[in-house]
């Protein structure tokens, strides 16, 4: 299940807000369809990321794969662990597999970002 | 008909043994040994020494194929050195067979033009030797070029050259440059256990392949730690009795056991008497030729890397073949329509043709097609699953245009897109061969296939 207290892109990243900082990650429906990941290019702490396009990238054994960034800012902090052990994301993709930290510069992009029912309601559409 | 080749590297030998099969009297004066840069300090000792790192390479990840191992794993730098002695040696020797049983010999030492009939051979006791020719082929060949502010001095600042007799594995290389010789040995080192920098002026490694290849190989770098600084230079370089420090231009500081030096060749065209005789030459010194390989002199031929072109062993090899079959009266154009190139990396990068960019450059309307390598189970089987093969096709008929590949065996998989190229192919006659099954080769038609968006292994867009 999509945890109720994220929001969700559809490009299959969620978020976790407090106050500026936002917390990234890719959903379990997005590891899944990956498969079994290897490797994570990881964004640099300080570099600006704008919202809607790639700020990570993902290999799988089965494809490599953009991450796209839900919100516009500065990345504070990454989830160094994920050098080392990139399979986190497939184990536990809405907690230890979360990817960076944003600090946000304009918090009015999570009102075009989806609830955890609006996200399930779209992937059932985009399955369709 | 006498023939007199200087220099007997890729273009010089090939060269002679052209001569020698088309009836002429061939002598190559040599003063280091034949085999050239290619086999003796180039091409041949790095990819054995590419072979020994891909052996710990793989020992290292045995369990991943499911053999246990018990005890150390560690490179024996000595014994890896003696074994690329050994592997050069045993060619060396091949290709001084190869010349006594055409006939072709060899004088050793070191050749300078005295007039368009004669040579001069300063040999290594001392004494000098002039010899008579109808014609003369100059392939002098290259060497590494060097940084002013900080010349080789094979200890600490190293050649390409040096890089191959080193005597112990460096605790950390700052390499210069991330052309081909500089990521090629990056790998090397890296994999020997070597914390490995690259420093790059140009905005991205192997900077003169397709974008995206050299993209995907500074992941592969990074996954590897080897750390990629592009954009800078190294303004200066001290040594102290801890080690060396390269002062860069965005005013970093490196510390480091070693530099390897590898920013590009420096042409042999000094000191070979070409001003005595009055050998027309470029700005960079490269001997002047045309599409016959003919210097402005009439007699006199010059082939590889001196002539400056595209610095290969195999483009200089062809150079050689064309010079010798004109010097020996026949005729014969250098054609460098289609040449590939490969790059061993790990993964390895090999190309052909156009890249996107310059199909873009030259205005045409192109098409594009991708497969990565770990859509096939061969791939998988293999254990090597990263990279792709791109295969850039004219919009307008179908031709294919250029093929860029980086993973497993792409230096051997190129050609069959170099073939089609060379025969005029359309996307479509790659994609409606049968392919094997399982081989790395179905990579080539799934991404001819791709071109119009055709690939069976990929998921819908």
């Amino acid at each position: 299940m999509n945890p109720e207290n994220l929001k969700y892109h559809k490009e299959h990243t969620w978020v976790r807000v407090s106050g500026k900082r936002a917390t990234v990650g890719i959903t379990d429906h997005a590891q899944e369809a990956l498969g079994d990941i290897v490797y994570i290019d990881l964004p640099e702490v300080d570099s600006t990321v704008e919202a809607n396009t790639e700020f990570a990238e993902i290999e799988s054994t089965k494809a490599t794969s953009s991450v796209i960034s839900p919100v516009s800012g500065t990345v504070i902090e990454v989830n160094e662990d994920l050098a080392e052990s990139p399979e986190v994301i497939n184990e536990d993709p809405y907690g230890k597999g979360w990817i960076a930290v944003i600090e946000m510069d304009n918090e009015s992009e999570l009102e075009d970002l989806m609830d955890a029912s609006e996200y399930e309601n779209y992937l059932e559409e985009e399955g369709k | 008909m006498r023939v007199i080749i200087i220099g007997g590297g890729p273009a010089g030998y090939v060269g002679a043994l052209k001569a020698a099969r088309l009836g002429a009297e061939v002598i190559v004066v040599e003063d280091t040994e034949v085999g050239g840069t290619c086999l003796n300090r180039g091409c041949i000792p790095t990819k054995t020494l590419i072979a020994s790192s891909e052996i710990l390479h793989k020992v290292r990840n045995s369990a991943d194929y499911g053999i246990d191992l018990n005890g150390t794993v560690s490179p024996n730098i000595q014994k890896i050195i003696e074994r690329k002695n050994k592997v050069v040696s045993t060619q060396v020797k091949g290709i001084r067979s190869l010349f006594k049983s055409w006939g072709v010999n060899i004088i050793e030492g070191k050749g300078i033009l005295l007039s368009p009939e004669r040579v001069e051979v300063e040999k290594r006791d001392g004494t000098r030797e002039v010899i008579n020719a109808d014609r003369i082929i100059i392939a002098t060949g290259s060497r590494p070029a060097q940084i002013p502010t900080f010349p080789f001095d094979g200890e600490r600042i190293l050649s390409s050259d040096d890089a191959l007799n080193i005597k112990e594995i460096p605790k950390s290389l700052l390499i210069v440059g991330a052309g081909v010789i500089g990521c090629e040995f990056a790998c090397i080192f890296s994999e020997l256990g070597t914390d490995v920098t690259i420093v790059e002026m140009l905005p991205r490694a192997v900077s003169t392949e397709d974008f995206e290849i050299s993209e995907l190989l500074e992941r592969e770098l990074k996954k590897k730690k080897i750390k990629l600084l592009t954009g800078v230079s190294v303004n200066r370089v001290e040594g102290s009795k801890d080690g060396m420090h390269a002062y860069l231009s965005d005013g970093k500081e490196i510390m480091t056991e070693k530099i390897l030096v590898s920013i590009g060749r420096a042409l042999n065209s000094e000191g070979i008497g070409l001003e005595a005789v009055g050998i027309q030459r470029g700005s960079r010194g490269e001997i002047v030729v045309n599409d016959r390989m003919e210097t402005n002199i009439s007699g006199i031929y010059a082939a590889g890397d001196v002539t400056g072109g595209i610095l290969l062993a195999h483009v200089a090899s062809k150079e050689g073949i064309v010079a010798a079959i004109n010097a020996c009266g026949g005729e014969a154009k250098i054609d460098y329509s289609v040449i590939p190139a490969a790059i061993f990396t790990s993964p390895e990068i090999a190309s052909v043709g156009l890249r996107e960019h310059q199909a873009s450059e030259r205005g045409m309307k192109i098409r594009t097609g991708h497969f990565q390598f770990r859509a096939l189970g061969k791939a998988h089987a293999m254990g090597e699953i990263t990279g792709f093969v791109k295969i850039i096709a004219d919009a307008e008929n179908d031709r294919i245009l250029g093929a860029h590949i980086i993973g497993p065996h792409a230096s051997d998989l190129i050609h069959e897109i170099a073939v089609a190229i060379k025969a005029g192919l359309r996307v479509k006659d790659i994609a409606d061969t049968i392919h094997a099954h399982p081989t790395l080769s179905e990579g080539i038609m799934e991404a001819s296939e791709d071109v119009h968006g055709g690939a069976i292994h990929v998921p819908k867009r």
